[in-house]
């Protein structure tokens, strides 16, 4: 690729909150004479004080690098003639995230939401807890011979949609990520259009998950995935006919055998309104298309798709059962452009708890299964793979993308650069404590659209910094280059003891659940 | 009964010595998809008329396994004497490599058998010469055996199985002898080298790598004749197959069974079959299934009747339903059997030779979730056919295939019918039977799974009656019928005289019309006008037979509209025709021109070039008027217009696709026939007519619309539909009506479905069905909407609501249906007055419907998953931690 890739601008877009959760506590306490000596000092920018004021303002202590700090001439607690600051751990990162998701590595997104940039603070935000998949597998100790020094924007991080040659736009997206469906009805609807809006800036997608398509969509309607879901709530020939892409939603990896199911509480008016149902009643999908009960079906279902609108690709997104190898044979025989899988860690807070984590199986194992199974039917050229269902961050779509997937779909992360605490109350009407997940008009409006685009556009740039280091290493100009590279990781339980100790070692935490 | 069961331990016990299969356990290949469909003639036919139902279901396979089985053959074409096709089994081996020919016969056929003929199965020289086909098919070797005596005596004696008559010996040792067979040149190997595609008696199974139609091509059947044939279009996901081994049918012992679906409990049925040393070679669903039901039949001796429970159980309202007698025995069925019931979409056809009983008959059994699609069709006269299929566009196409070479055949069945597995009233199954009659030729007859006659329509036909003429042709006076040309004067003409005319004057009047409409387009409409009339309403017709007044009308349309000019040609009239030839000379109405006649004949069923694209592109032309005719299941019609398509109209004849009218939002569409599966998906506005019958998910996730059935429809209508839809069904519909309706308050904007569960008598005057829903589940988990029922005897129940509850019907409901069943009666001639009456007696309204409303679920109503139910109760008082 000689073109240059023209990323979109990054506007630093801080917190919507006064006082942003950060690793470290930055105490200051009443023997401060307000001096200004710290703000002086510290190159992070935690310490602000302005003329006039008696007092500096409370410490930013997000941005603080920690006790670590101590090393440099500028640590504040050192120089205070005061003795005035101290800087500790901040416990709430003890009770923030879980296995999957840990503290450091919402801080770390937060942070990359904020700024475009990697965290400098020592935070983890590539691996979590879980003691297996993404959190076992390491990126094999590339030879140094290997790197490219090339700059950011001559490495490619584009992929194509449609491989197939039927006739139909060859879509480019210029990540490897687009991001996945929440309804009209899960997510308030500032968020929608922020992710819309967001997706329109990076070049890449949005979905419409399976609440209908608000009004609200249609300026950015070139950038929006129709989602077809089993309920087909909302879905019309319009709003199939505008779409660039339009995407059947067989199953979520985080409760296959399960439709989707809006409690009560959120169907509010304009909830109702947009999916013609009655106010405050549970909307349940059923589990299957009732007009899909085999392979010959799914066929003439999407050619039923492609007859209304001539030009949409066809996103096909299934969870991964066992034989999921099968299912993705089937669907490109049945005639999908994009054949998308969902792995079991994937969803939301308001899939049950019994299903979620306990059915489907991993996306990691089903990815190379699946990617080896199209290479030896000679049709993987054709498909655009796409892999999701707990891939968090930058590295774990990398190493879907090595395992085998042309890239990712992802649905958490964009929430967390929203700030969202992964508290799990994603169900309830006003349970969510951020204001993401909620159809209530108070607590909705309470996130900007332009504020919710920046952030996603800087995380996403952020992201795309991580890959483009990834690529130098192996010496790769292209992420493409990267699709099926399993060969390229590692995995902590099956290397000796000696080899093991080169690789970073899985992180070990006991959380207070 | 303790001889039989200790005779059954005994096969079950020689099976043990089997040697087991030692590959990998677990399904082949992942296949859901097919299509299936089969027929069953009082005349042995050749194998040609497999091709066209076959071609036309290319859609549901990919071309990687095709299959067909035939019973029921003609000895002279076989080249075999009559007495070894009726005694002989009939051993089929596919040699994957032709090199294997000599060791199989030398391990398994010479040492045991006594080869009466033995025959390479005919082919074309070159398969390449057939297109489509791009692995060769095996060659098949063809014995007609028996088992020597002394091989026998010996297997019955080391098996101990002398109480056992020598003719069930005799088809066990076959039975294990292909088994064998299999195994050493098929399963065990890592090179397949043979395997056996058939070995029952006058019954034959050949497949392919490739659409089951060129079975009959390359192993030259066209003129090879059977009374029943089965096809199946495979559509295995798995990739590069190289032999034929997976496709369908395969083989019981004396049945061949194809199927269309796919099992959820594959695993427990192999456990289940391991209990009686029977395991599976070939790893897929449909080889499980004919292999219980040749252990069912052969095995345990069960009648039909019991096979079909075993398979497809009576559950819930179905199974009160049923007398108590038979409630025993299918309980203790059900005890032993529930566990190996296919679990999943299944739709089965079995072709079998009951040769104790000598018979041939085609079976056809359905699911009891109606989870896959299914069409019954029938058709009586001089010669009597039964068809089963997965679309009703194929059992047409095998129709017209027979009806235009042998005039004993018509091309409309008199009765189509789609069944509902596990049902009460007749089980979901169906069995054409065609055995020797009491004049020396065959006859067929209709059973159901209780072994109940089905009948057709009742009136018989006399050959000579419908090429003879009485002389009342000349009484019908074409042209001063046509003095008036109004549409309305002519239809009542027909309505009063038609009963009197016999064929000749039927088809004197239909000529006449077409004739006539052919120079001037105000008489074309009127006759186009009064022959949609008479397909349409059931008329009183006399002792004519309604198909084949059927078939004359439509041949008279179908020529009206042949006779319209091409869009090419130039031409001042309103009227333009196109067809796929035409195609490419679409253009914008000019000048007068105002209804766009299309052919859809030739037009691919799905894809960029499909007819329903036609249309969109007609209608961005600005052609607003369509007549689509010669459908032969041609999708989506209607669909691909967008919002705001007002004022369209589409009138829509013969045999209609899938997805018809789904996601319309404006236009009106009308079907003159019956239509098929997933009609008005998502339909959102609009109007939609269907003088006949719809098919499975009829209007699922639709958001509105006014809609109109004349006949019955299948499983699962209006799920999960929302809005507005306001929906009439004339019939009844299978199950699942309205499961998760959501379609709001319906006396204040939401929607409703009225059911009238009624059907039409030969003379057209309308007759209660049975029960006006017989389904275990109406409107299941709804949340809005209602149904307003026609169920003046009170036979629906509660138990069949899942969470509705019955209302009176008030004076504001009667207010809100009755413009819709006014409008019932002007398309359909169903009046209301006729609704009303019950036992001649005129009933008021509120006798006679009932509605079906929204209950308040707490399933419904919960605003959080977590805390228990007992919180909405309100049993915490209010600031007590309820989450605990």
């Amino acid at each position: 690729m000689t073109e240059k890739t023209v990323l979109p601008e990054v506007k630093v877009t801080p917190s919507r909150y006064r006082n942003p959760i950060g690793k470290y506590v930055v105490r200051r306490s009443a023997q401060c004479i307000s001096c200004g000596k710290c703000a002086e000092l510290c190159p992070y920018g935690v310490h602000l004080r302005y003329e006039g004021y008696s007092q500096p303002v409370r410490p930013l202590d997000y941005k603080c690098v920690g006790p670590k700090c101590q090393a440099n001439d500028f640590y504040c607690v050192k120089n205070c003639p005061q003795q005035a600051l101290s800087v500790a751990v901040n416990p709430i990162i003890e009770t923030l995230g879980d296995y999957r998701w840990p503290a450091e590595m919402i801080l770390g997104h937060w942070y990359m939401a904020e700024t475009g940039e990697l965290p400098y603070i020592d935070l983890e935000y590539s691996l979590g807890y879980s003691g297996g998949g993404f959190d076992k597998m390491r990126f094999r100790i590339p030879d140094p011979k290997d790197y490219l020094d090339i700059p950011d924007e001559e490495i490619d991080t584009s992929i194509c949609l449609n491989k197939r040659q039927d006739g139909r736009p060859e879509r480019v997206l210029s990540l490897p990520c687009y991001s996945g469906g929440m309804s009209f009805g899960s997510t308030a609807l500032p968020v929608l259009v922020a992710r819309a809006r967001a997706a329109g800036k990076l070049d890449t997608l949005t979905c419409t998950g399976e609440g209908g398509y608000p009004d609200a969509f249609v300026p950015y309607k070139d950038n929006i995935i129709t989602q077809v879901a089993t309920g087909l709530f909302g879905v019309r020939e319009e709003t199939i006919q505008r779409a660039p892409v339009v995407e059947f939603k067989y199953a979520q990896g985080a409760k296959p055998g399960l439709g989707g199911h809006l409690l009560g509480d959120k169907v509010t008016a304009e909830v109702a309104k947009i999916r013609e149902t009655v106010v405050g009643s549970s909307l349940f999908s059923p589990f299957p298309f009732h007009s899909v009960y085999s392979v010959e079906d799914h066929k003439k279902h999407l050619d039923w798709i492609k007859e209304i609108n001539p030009r949409a690709l066809v996103s096909v997104k299934v969870s991964t059962p066992t034989d999921c190898d099968m299912v993705a044979v089937g669907s490109y025989y049945a005639g999908t452009n994009i054949i998308h899988f969902d792995g079991k860690y994937g969803g939301t807070g308001a899939a049950p708890d019994i299903s979620k984590k306990n059915i489907a199986m991993p996306i990691e194992y089903a990815i190379p299964k699946v990617h080896r199974f199209l290479l030896n039917e000679g049709v993987r050229d054709e498909l655009c793979f796409m892999a999701s269902g707990g891939i968090r961050n930058a590295v774990d779509v990398a190493k879907a993308i090595a395992l085998g997937a042309d890239g990712a779909v992802i649905g958490t992360a964009e929430l967390v650069a929203l700030e969202c605490i992964r508290c799990g109350n994603c169900e309830s009407g006003r349970g969510c404590a951020r204001s993401i997940a909620t159809t209530d008009p108070e607590l909705g409006c309470e996130i900007g659209e332009e504020w919710a685009e920046q952030r996603l556009v800087n995380m996403y740039t952020a992201w795309r910094k991580q890959w483009c280091e990834i690529l130098r290493r192996y010496g790769m100009r292209s992420i493409r280059e990267l699709v099926g590279r399993s060969d390229l990781l590692v995995h902590l339980d099956y290397l000796d003891e000696e080899e093991r100790q080169e690789y970073q070692p899985t992180p070990k935490k006991k959380l207070v659940l | 009964m303790t001889d039989k069961n200790d005779l059954f331990d005994k096969i079950a016990a020689s099976r043990a010595a089997l040697p087991e299969d030692t590959f990998e356990k677990g399904k082949a290949a992942e296949e859901g998809g097919c299509g299936v469909t089969g027929f069953i003639a009082s005349l042995p036919v050749g194998g040609r008329h497999i091709f066209e139902p076959s071609v036309q279901m290319h859609n549901r396979g990919n071309g990687k396994g095709g299959g067909i089985a035939a019973v029921g053959m003609v000895a002279e074409d076989l080249g075999v004497s009559p007495d070894i096709l009726d005694n002989d089994y009939m051993l089929q081996v596919a040699l994957l490599d032709p090199k294997a020919a000599g060791r199989v016969e030398k391990k398994c056929i010479e040492p045991y058998l006594e080869i009466h003929q033995a025959s390479k199965v005919p082919t074309v020289d070159d398969y390449r010469d057939i297109k489509g086909l791009e692995v060769k098919p095996p060659d098949v070797n063809r014995y007609f055996v028996r088992v020597k005596e002394d091989a026998l005596s010996r297997f019955i004696t080391e098996n101990r199985l002398g109480g056992l008559d020598r003719r069930a010996a005799e088809d066990e040792f076959i039975y294990q002898n292909s088994y064998r067979l299999n195994h050493k040149f098929y399963a065990s190997l890592g090179e397949k080298q043979a395997f056996v595609l058939s070995h029952g008696r006058n019954l034959m199974i050949l497949k392919i790598v490739g659409y089951a139609e060129l079975v009959a091509k390359y192993y030259l059947l066209d003129n090879f004749r059977a009374h029943g044939w089965i096809a199946h279009q495979r559509y295995p996901t798995k990739g590069r197959v190289w032999h034929p081994g997976g496709a369908h049918p395969f083989i019981g012992l004396n049945e061949a069974l194809v199927h269309n679906g796919d099992f959820a409990n594959y695993h427990a049925i192999t456990e289940y079959l391991r209990e009686f040393n029977i395991s599976p070679q070939f790893l897929t669903d449909t080889e499980v299934s004919v292999l219980l039901f040749d252990l069912w039949s052969r095995g345990f001796g069960y009648p039909l009747e019991y096979i079909i429970e075993a398979i497809a159980p009576t559950t819930e309202h179905d199974f009160d339903r049923l007398p108590v007698a038979r409630q025993a025995i299918y309980r203790r069925i059900q005890q032993s059997h529930l566990h190996a019931s296919p679990d999943g979409p299944w739709f089965f056809i079995i072709a079998r030779n009951n040769a104790a009983r000598k018979e041939f008959q085609l079976i056809g059994i359905t699911d009891t979730a109606m989870l896959r699609p299914q069409v019954f069709a029938i058709q009586n006269g001089e010669a009597q056919i039964g068809l089963i299929c997965s679309e009703k566009q194929a059992i047409d196409a095998t129709l017209q295939s027979l009806a235009r070479e042998d005039s004993r055949f018509g091309p409309i069945a008199d009765r189509y019918w789609n069944a509902r597995g596990g049902s009460s009233s007749d089980g979901g199954a169906f069995i054409f039977t065609v055995k020797d009659g009491t004049d020396g030729a065959k006859t067929l007859t209709c059973t159901n799974k209780f072994g109940e006659p089905v009948g057709a329509e009742s009136k018989r036909v006399e050959p000579a009656a419908i090429k003879s003429s009485s002389g009342k042709a000349a009484e019908v006076k074409i042209k001063e019928a046509l003095a008036n040309p109004e549409a309305i004067a002519l239809k009542e003409f027909c309505r009063k005289n038609i009963a009197g005319w016999d064929y000749a004057a039927l088809r004197h009047f239909c000529a006449g019309l077409a004739d006539e409409a052919s120079g001037n387009d105000t008489i074309r409409a009127t006759a186009v006008n009064v022959l949609t009339y008479i397909n349409d309403i059931r008329l009183p017709l006399g002792n004519k037979k309604r198909s084949l007044v059927l078939q004359t009308v439509r041949e008279s349309l179908a020529g009206i509209f042949a006779a319209i000019p091409e869009i090419s040609k130039k031409s001042t009239g309103t009227y333009k025709r196109i067809d796929w030839a035409t195609r490419n000379d679409l253009r914008a109405p000019e000048g007068n021109e105002k209804i766009l006649v299309i052919n859809a004949r030739e037009f691919p069923p799905e894809g960029d070039d499909c007819d329903a694209r036609l249309i969109v592109a007609a209608y961005q032309f600005g052609w607003k008027q369509f007549i689509a005719y010669g459908y032969r299941g041609q999708r989506f019609c209607g669909s691909g217009l967008g919002a705001g398509s007002d004022g369209v109209r589409i009138d829509v004849y013969d045999a209609s696709g899938d997805y018809l009218a789904s996601g319309i939002d404006g236009l009106e569409i009308y079907v003159h026939a019956n239509a098929q599966d997933q009609v008005g998906q998502i339909m959102k506005r609009g109007k939609l007519a269907i003088y006949g019958d719809v098919g499975q998910t009829f209007m699922y996730g639709a958001k509105g619309g006014e809609v109109y059935i004349m006949g019955n429809a299948a499983g699962r209508p209006l799920i999960n539909a929302v809005g507005r839809p306001r929906v009439v069904i004339n019939g009844s519909c299978l199950d699942y009506l309205a499961e998760s309706f959501m379609a709001g308050d319906p006396l204040n904007g939401g929607g409703f479905v009225i059911v009238n569960g009624v059907t039409f008598d030969d003379d057209g005057n309308i007759t209660e069905q049975e029960l006006p829903y017989p389904g275990s589940n109406l409107f299941s988990l709804a949340s809005g909407g209602a149904i307003y029922l026609r169920d003046p005897h009170r036979k629906t129940s509660d138990e069949q609501l899942n969470g509705g509850e019955f209302a009176p019907l008030s004076e504001k409901d009667w207010q809100l249906i009755l413009p819709y069943l006014e409008e019932n009666e002007r398309l359909f001639g169903i009046k209301i007055s006729d609704l009303l009456t019950v036992n001649g007696l005129k009933k008021d309204y509120q006798e006679v419907y009932r509605k079906v409303q929204v209950a308040k679920l707490e399933v419904l109503t919960a605003s959080t998953a977590r805390p228990s139910p007992k919180y909405y109760a309100g049993v915490y008082p209010d600031g007590e931690d309820a989450d605990e």
